[in-house]
Order: C-alpha cells, then sequence, then structure tokens
C-alpha cells in the first residue's frame, strides 16, 4: 500500500484530506507540527510528504530543507497559503516537487500526488522513445503519431499535450496541470482555453476511431484511458 | 458529512473574516443598497467605493450562499443536498476568486509581490498566447490575428507578462459579439514596446475610459460573479506598473477597444542600432 505523510496542523484540513485519500486507497499518517512531521518522515518509509509551508513551530520549507540536506529523496508535494505567490519557487527550490496552493479543490491535489508517485515509479528507467496506450502509438524521436496504424498529424502543442496525457495514461490530469507542464503558464485565464484545445485534439485521436481514449472526468479534468 | 460541513463553515468563516476586513476598514456605511447599486452604475472613483464594492461582492454570494444552505438543513433530502453542496462549491469558487484577484492586486500595489526579471523573447510569448486563445476564439466565431514583430526582447516576468494579456484575451472573448476581430500588434518604439489588443466589439465609452481600470468596474452593471468581477483590468494596470509599463485604453480603427501596453525595451533591445 503507498504510504503518504501528510504535515499539516489545521486538524480540520487535515481530516477531510486524509479521509479522502484513504478513500482513494491510500495509506495516510498525520502530523500537526513541523518538529514532529520532521521526527515522523525520518522514522517512516513514506511514498509520498505533503507539507504545509505554514506550520507552527518549524515551518514546512524548514522541514522540508532538512530533510533534503540528509539526502532524503522522497517526493514533496507543498501546501501554501492562498495568494502568497512566492512560495511556488520558494517550495521548489528548496526541493518540493510540486505545489497546491489552499484552498485547493480535493480533485486537483489528488491529481497531484498520482502524477508524482507516477513520475518516481518511471524514473530510473531510462529515457522512453515510444508511448503506447491501445493501439495509440507516440514515437518521441520521430515525432510520429499513429493510431491503428493510421498516421496522425498533430501541431506542436497537440503533441506535447498528448505526451503529457500519454506519460499520465489510467490518471486524471487536471486542467491547471495541463497549463503548468504542457504551457507552462502558473495561471487559471478565466476562459475554457484549454477544454477547446483538448476537443481538438480529440477529433484528431478518436473521432475515426471505434474506442474513444480522451475522456472528461466531469468536474475534475481529463483522463487518457482505453476503457469509458 | 460532517466533515465536509465543518469544512464550509471554516470556509465561510474565513471569506467573512476577509470581507469584514475589508467592510471594518472602510465602514462610512451610510449608503444602503440603492446608493450603492447607483454607485456601481456610474462607477465612481472614490476609494470608500472600492470597500463598499469588496463587501458588496462577497456579500451577495454569502447571503445567496447562506439562504441556501438553511433551505438544506430545512430539509431531510440528500438528493437536495447535494445539489445545494453542488452550488455552495461553485459560489466558493467565485469567491476564491475574487479573493484571490484582490490579494494579488494589493500585493503588487504595494509592490510587495517579486518580480522575477529576466529577457523574455516578447515576439515568441504573444504567439504563444495567440496559439493557446485560437481555439477558444474561433469556437466563438471570433477571428484572432497577430502583427507581431519579430525579436522583440524585453526584461520581464514572463508569467506576470502572460497573465496581462490573458486577462486581455479573456476579455476579448466576452466582450467582443460572435463575428468579431481581435487584432494584436506587437513593435519597437523609441526605448519601449507597444503591443495593442483591439477589436471591432461595443468599445469603451470616453468617460469610462479610465474608470474601466479601478477594481469592479464593469461597464455591465448587472454583475454576475461568474461573468467575472471587474478585477481583471485592475490587474492589467498593476502589473504593467509593476514592469515598469502603462496601460491605457482609447477607440480602435477597427471600431472597438484598443488597449495599448507600453513597456521598456531591454537594454540589449536599446543597444542595437535602430533599423
Ligand atoms: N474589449 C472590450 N470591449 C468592450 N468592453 C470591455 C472590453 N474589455 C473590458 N471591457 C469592459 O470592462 C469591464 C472591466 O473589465 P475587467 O476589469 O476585465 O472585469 P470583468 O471582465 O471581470 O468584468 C468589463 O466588465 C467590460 O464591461
Ligand atoms: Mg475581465
Amino acid at each position: 500500500m503507498v504510504k503518504l505523510l501528510i504535515i499539516e496542523d489545521d486538524e480540520a484540513a487535515a481530516g477531510s484530506l486524509k479521509r479522502g485519500l484513504v478513500e482513494a486507497g491510500y495509506a495516510v499518517e498525520l502530523a500537526h507540527d513541523g518538529e514532529r512531521g520532521l521526527q515522523q518522515a525520518q522514522a517512516g518509509d513514506h511514498d509520498l510528504w505533503v507539507i504545509d509551508i505554514m506550520l507552527p513551530g518549524r515551518d514546512g520549507l524548514s522541514v522540508l530543507k532538512t530533510l533534503r540536506d540528509q539526502g532524503r529523496r522522497t517526493p514533496a508535494l507543498i501546501l501554501s497559503a492562498l495568494g502568497k505567490v512566492d512560495d511556488r519557487v520558494e517550495g521548489l527550490r528548496v526541493g518540493g516537487d510540486d505545489y497546491v496552493v489552499k484552498p485547493y479543490a480535493f480533485d486537483e491535489l489528488l491529481a497531484r500526488i498520482e502524477a508524482l508517485l507516477r513520475r518516481v515509479r518511471s524514473f530510473g528507467s531510462g529515457p522512453e522513445t515510444m508511448l503506447e496506450l491501445a493501439d495509440l502509438k507516440m514515437d518521441l524521436l520521430s515525432r510520429n503519431v499513429t493510431r491503428g496504424g493510421q498516421e496522425i498529424d498533430l501541431q506542436p502543442r497537440e503533441f506535447r499535450l498528448l505526451e503529457y496525457l500519454m506519460r499520465h495514461a489510467g490518471q486524471v490530469v487536471t486542467r491547471t496541470m495541463l497549463l503548468e507542464n504542457v504551457w507552462e503558464y502558473f495561471f487559471d485565464p478565466q476562459t475554457n482555453v484549454v477544454d477547446v484545445h483538448i476537443s481538438r485534439l480529440r477529433q484528431k485521436i478518436d473521432k475515426s476511431f471505434a474506442t474513444p481514449l480522451l475522456h472528461t472526468v466531469r468536474g475534475r479534468g481529463y483522463i487518457l484511458r482505453p476503457e469509458a | 458529512m460532517f466533515g465536509v460541513w465543518l469544512s464550509l463553515v471554516l470556509l465561510l468563516c474565513l471569506l467573512g473574516g476577509v470581507a469584514g476586513f475589508w467592510w471594518l476598514q472602510r465602514r462610512r456605511q451610510q449608503q444602503k443598497e440603492a446608493l450603492l447599486r447607483r454607485q456601481l452604475v456610474s462607477v465612481t472613483q472614490s476609494s470608500r467605493q472600492t470597500g463598499d464594492n469588496i463587501a458588496h461582492d462577497l456579500r451577495t454570494p454569502l447571503t445567496r450562499l447562506r439562504a441556501d444552505v438553511e433551505d438544506a438543513l430545512r430539509h431531510d433530502d440528500s438528493e437536495m443536498h447535494r445539489a445545494t453542496l453542488e452550488r455552495v462549491l461553485d459560489e466558493i469558487q467565485n469567491m476564491q476568486n475574487i479573493v484571490n484577484a484582490l490579494l494579488a492586486l494589493s500585493q503588487a500595489e504595494a509592490g510587495v509581490m517579486r518580480v522575477r526579471k529576466k529577457t523574455v523573447d516578447l515576439s515568441g510569448l504573444l504567439e504563444e498566447l495567440i496559439e493557446l486563445y485560437i481555439p477558444s476564439a474561433e469556437e466563438r466565431q471570433l477571428t484572432l490575428q497577430g502583427r507581431i514583430a519579430p525579436n522583440l526582447n524585453i526584461e520581464a516576468d514572463r508569467q506576470l507578462l502572460a497573465r496581462i494579456f490573458a486577462n486581455l484575451f479573456d476579455n476579448e472573448l466576452k466582450y467582443v459579439p460572435a463575428g468579431g476581430t481581435i487584432l494584436l500588434t506587437a513593435l519597437a518604439s523609441g526605448p519601449h514596446v507597444e503591443i495593442r489588443v483591439e477589436d471591432d466589439g461595443p468599445g469603451i465609452p470616453v468617460e469610462m475610459r479610465d474608470k474601466i481600470f479601478e477594481r469592479f468596474a464593469r461597464l455591465d452593471p448587472s454583475r454576475t460573479l461568474s461573468g467575472g468581477s471587474g478585477l481583471g483590468l485592475s490587474l492589467v494596470k498593476a502589473f504593467a506598473q509593476l514592469l515598469q509599463g502603462e496601460v491605457r485604453v482609447v477607440e480602435s480603427s477597427l471600431g472597438g477597444a484598443a488597449f495599448i501596453l507600453t513597456l521598456p525595451a531591454s537594454a540589449a533591445e536599446l543597444s542595437k542600432p535602430s533599423p
């Protein structure tokens, strides 16, 4: 079972977060202040840490920095207070792997936890040259994309979008994740720009095929997978 | 279920706190809804009104939320509870957007927002943003065109720049009727670069051209939160100033609004011999 440690002083928030993550199939340990969080992180063998920045006593950035200085490489997702724009950069600088602003949507956090765990699992398997999902194939070297042997013509950005979706196949990705990873924008526009790119991509990869691969998960984001 | 309600209540307290804070700060509340309405329509410029508007903007959804939740609690109907929770969540998202924008605005205006200036390939960034927005524009039967001079480099923060143009483009998508044209022009002009975002839509009346950059200013006073809360252009202005630039709106030769942003060109750009 995948083990998570959440270091978050707001017990109500930590409690609902824990409940959600347990329902999603994770084993979850809680720590309510920085000092204890640090000890638990050092003592345990967690697969991922969720660390709030604002903690009583020792703050989250200091906890993470200490852990990193000790050579611990466990992926860490940082939670920060609303509106602290610099926290993202700070958090990534001390060794955070991803970052979510409070108040966050649970689905956003879950999607990012899954993406981080996935990244770690595929790490070390060497650079991939070929991505495959059912009859959809993407050659990262020749930049050739085919479905059922039929060539699909993609714009460069559509290629990046599909590549990201294929690397996270079977997993929900949110609009914000797509904006950050495919376009490198760290803010959310007011209009549905990403949705329209998705529907264009869907036209290309799904339209003339019997089984759709790119699905919308209502209220959450998108998922690429062979079954509905 | 209790957890959901508990976190809801906590969030409401938080948002209520924010609203209350602003409310207390700007308290002079002699005028009630009627006057407030009238002021909103005319979008006058007093700073007192800023506070009133913030309170108003947060109080309206709070009132709605409260009525909705109380109504749900009076009934023992899980389907109704679910529908209520979904509405509540939407409303919270709207309020969160307002609070986020206000925080960004006050940080930008107070100069505490850190600006990460680097040499940015402005021409490339603008092309990218057009590419990001073109499908949405086409979906709304709008033509989005760029006339971007090549190799415009400036010292700026890429994220702030992108947020400026995203806000302007979001407005174009919202306010230019179907069939319309949006044109983005960028060129070097002496020690500056000038970027214009213009359209053939309804435009901004002369008397509103300064006011429209103020917080909560909207031409259409029937303010639905989901349509935006009138903070976009104030963010544009604050971010432009953070980048030592400025923004204004004039009438476009296309017939609609032309938003003109001037930014200092980079040192490298300046030292290049002019063509
Ligand atoms: N391109 C445009 N054409 C006509 N009106 C516009 C345009 N851009 C902005 N406006 C007007 O300016 C107002 C303020 O814009 P903004 O600050 O972005 O707030 P919001 O979009 O949330 O209403 C809008 O409500 C709209 O009335
Ligand atoms: Mg706007």
